[in-house]
């Protein structure tokens, strides 16, 4: 396999730091949605009207429990759909275009979410 | 391999993937990605609903009222057990990974497996439990 090929994609040059990230991230995650799952699910009045979500965005803490959500989520699973493009063996131009698409998604998402959270 | 692909491509993977032989732990890949990728692509709808808010309570609180219809609580619940089987599944991931889940791995997956079925199931409850 020519080495050189995903060598400006990834993080350096055997992606091992992406792939930690990739555990760490997901570790996060799992804590995080457990607490959305009680807050959203096993209470569901608690979460859904506006003005509950109101109260809880106009605190700090919300905003940065938020705002981590957001980014690792968004980073965690655009990591993970390369991890899948990069199964394949694909042309040069190929890769380059779904890495382009994966990173204008990976700004364009967050950007329209963290616009979300700091509205308020 | 070199990085000229050929024209099938895809059908290369597809009999790849249907020659291969799978045991329990290439389900669990397979299951894995096929999870991720849809959650990936439910984190963005997430988001842009979420937008939302921007319209002020009357429209938000009439989408709220839409997503708590059956139709979408069915959804939300099919979407648990994506989330469900991907977090369990990425536990396992991380013990092999990072701990000493290698060996135990297909013990870890049975487990992997009854867990899910019991969140799932309790999630389902929960979330039926208030139509």
């Amino acid at each position: 396999m020519n080495t050189n090929t995903f060598k400006f994609y990834g993080s350096g040059n055997s992606g091992a730091k992406n792939w930690y990230i990739q555990r760490i991230s997901g570790i996060v995650l799992v804590v995080v949605l457990i607490g959305h799952y009680i807050l959203m699910h096993a209470t569901p009045e608690s979460g859904h009207t506006y003005q509950a979500v109101m109260e809880r965005l106009h605190q700090p803490i919300w905003k940065i429990i938020d705002l981590t959500f957001i980014t690792l989520g968004l980073w965690h699973g655009l990591n993970g759909t390369w991890n899948v493009i990069r199964d394949f063996t694909l042309k040069q131009w190929v890769v380059t275009t779904l890495y382009t698409i994966l990173i204008v998604i990976a700004l364009a998402f967050w950007f329209l979410g963290v616009n979300t959270i700091l509205s308020f | 391999m070199s990085t000229q692909s050929s024209p099938s491509v895809f059908s290369r993977w597809l009999s790849v993937l249907f020659n291969y032989k799978k045991h329990s732990g290439s389900w669990a890949w397979i299951l894995h990605r096929i999870t991720g990728l849809g959650l990936t692509f439910y984190i963005l709808l997430h988001i842009v609903a979420l937008t939302g808010l921007l319209k002020g309570e009357a429209a938000f609180n009439a989408e709220m009222k839409l997503f708590s219809s059956p139709f979408f609580l069915f959804g939300e619940w099919l979407l648990g057990t994506l989330v469900v089987f991907h977090a369990v599944n990425g536990i396992r991931i991380v013990l092999v990974d990072l701990g000493n889940g290698a060996k135990y791995h297909k013990q870890i997956l049975k487990f992997v497996y009854v867990l899910s079925f019991i969140f799932i199931a309790g999630m389902g409850y929960l979330i039926f439990s208030h139509i």
